[in-house]
Formats: C-alpha cells, structure tokens, sequence
C-alpha cells in the first residue's frame, strides 16, 4: 500500500471536531457561531478553540456583526480552506480506493 | 489509515454537509399557528356567507397573506431568539421552494378575481353569482400547497414531503370526487370554507400537535 495519500492529509482538518466545523462550512456560504454550537452538540470554548485553530491555518474567517442590537458571530470557509476541504477529501476517498484495489 | 476508517470519515462528512444544508427551526409553532388562522378563517367564512367568488377568493388571499406574514414573523423572531441571521442558506432554500406553487395559486386568485369583476360589469350577467360553484378554487390551492410542502420538505430534516404528499393526494381525490358526484346539499362556497378549514386548518394542526411532541422529544 503506498502511504503517500495518508501522509499527505492535512493535521489541522485531521482532527474530529474540526472536520466537522470543515464540513457543515464547506456545505453552507456561512453559518452562525450558535448554529455550528447547536449542531455538532460541542461547548462554547471547545468551539472557539477549534474555529481559533482553523482560523490561525487560514481555513475559516469569522465575521462578528450586529442583527437588531444583537451581537451575532458568523464563520465561514476562506478560499484556502475551501482548498484545503477538497484536497483532505480527495486525498480519503484515494485511501479508499486504493485499499479497494487489493 | 485503514480504509474503513477513511470511509467513515467521508461518510460523516457527507452527513455533516447535508445537516448544514437543512433547514432546522422549529416547525411545530409555524405549523400550529397557520392551523388556528386556518381553521377560525373556514368558521367565520362559513357563519358570515362569503360566498359570491370575489367575496370568497379575496377573503382566503388575504386569510393566506395573513398566515404567511405572521410566519414569516415568527420564524424572525425565532432566530433572533438564537442569536441567528433571519435568512439563513437553508431557509433562502426552503423560501425559494414555497414561492412558484404559492405564486401561481395567488394568480389563478387575482385572475378569477379580475375575470369576475368584469363580468360583474357587463350588463348581459347575472349579477347574483353566489350560486356559481367554485369548489376547484381551493381544491387548486390545496394541491398547489402540497407541491410547495413537497418540494420545502427536501431542504427540512422532519417529514414535510410526506405531509405535502397528504395534501397533493387529499386534493386530488377531493377533486375527482366533486367532478363525478359534487357535494349535494351543501351551497357551493361552504364546502369551499370546508375543504380551506379541513386541510389548511385542522390538517395544519394535527401535523403541528405531531411536530410539538417529537420536536420535545428530541430536544429532550
């Protein structure tokens, strides 16, 4: 088996939690801090830590913006992470393919 | 990293997508709030005989525009409960999906309208036309709005298209019904109210007693 694809996938979407907060990103132009929270059924910090981390590897821009004298925090996929996505899953579904072979 | 773990990773991918794609609000309050609309509009048209067709067609557009406005405001005030923007991808999806069957019933309406009033106008017709049977006007309504429920329901986790499904088949056989055998004794434009009562009423309510129930349930 080559382990090329494997070595190949990228940490920082690697990790469960933040391949989750990739993909619900990925499938939506935006979405809400709140929304993401409710959804993947994770803490405030625990969200804030990854969305930190996915923001510091250029994958996710948060936006913070005021809806009728509310805060409201949205977060959405740069072009980087957009990129990034695809290669991750492009890189699993090769994994898949080549194990699939044997 | 095995190729089973590599293919649940894309499956949990895949589902997370599809979960960010949907739209999920509460449906219960909307669902029970166009039922109680719904059903009081049937009994007072029915008690206050609106029944010559511009009467009948202006009272339930307006009955409709009443019930979508105050949903409209309650699906705002929702998000803002949590802190959500209003017009979310999801809900754009699910808007852009009620509007073509919901805009062309409010034509076939204004239509018939416009078509009444000059007929009204010409000296050769009759102008008592409470007799004239209009019953596929909400027979119309009724599947147009399943078509909408249905095709909301791809872009909604709960089962909309099923209960689309329940008005596009409930108007169906309500239609095929009237065209053989009409509904004997009673004045045309009640079995109107009636059949507007049943299913965006009553229907409406049964669905959102449902939907209040599970909805807790999974909240829970």
């Amino acid at each position: 088996m080559n382990p090329e694809p494997f070595l190949q996938l990228d940490r920082v979407i690697h990790e469960k939690g933040r391949l989750a907060i990739m993909s619900m990103l990925a499938a939506s132009p935006e979405l809400a801090f709140t929304e993401l929270r409710d959804t993947l059924s994770m803490t405030d910090g625990n969200l804030t830590t990854h969305i930190r981390t996915l923001q510091e590897a250029g994958y996710v821009a948060v936006s913070k913006s005021y809806q009728n004298n509310r805060p409201l925090t949205t977060c959405s996929l740069t072009a980087a992470g957009r990129k990034a996505f695809s290669d991750y899953v492009t890189l699993l579904e090769q994994i898949v393919q080549q194990t699939r072979g044997k | 990293m095995e190729r089973t773990q590599a293919a649940e990773h894309l499956e949990v991918i895949r589902t997370l997508m599809e979960r960010s794609a949907l739209y999920r609000r509460a449906l219960a309050p909307v669902t029970m709030l166009a039922g109680t609309l719904g059903t009081l509009a049937s009994a007072a048209g029915w008690f206050l005989n609106f029944e010559t067709p511009i009467v009948f067609t202006s009272y339930w557009l307006l009955v409709g525009i009443l019930t979508a406005s105050s949903a409209f405001l309650l699906i705002r005030q929702q998000a803002l409960k949590q802190k959500e923007a209003f017009l979310t991808p999801p809900t754009r999806r699910v808007v852009h999906a009620f509007l073509p069957p919901l805009l062309i019933g409010c034509v076939i309406g204004l239509v018939l309208i416009a078509l009444e009033m000059s007929q009204q106008g010409s000296a050769s017709t009759n102008p008592s036309e409470a007799g004239k049977d209009l019953t596929w006007l909400p027979i119309a309504w009724i599947v147009l709005y399943g078509c909408a429920l249905h095709s909301a329901g791809f872009f909604t986790p709960r089962g909309l298209r099923a209960f689309g499904w329940l008005f596009v088949l409930g108007g169906c056989t309500v239609f095929i019904w009237w065209a053989l055998f009409r509904f004997g004794s009673i004045r045309p434009q009640q079995t109107g109210h009636v059949l507007m009562g049943a299913f965006f009423g009553v229907l409406h309510l049964a669905y959102g007693v449902y939907l209040s129930a599970t909805e807790r349930k999974n909240a829970a």
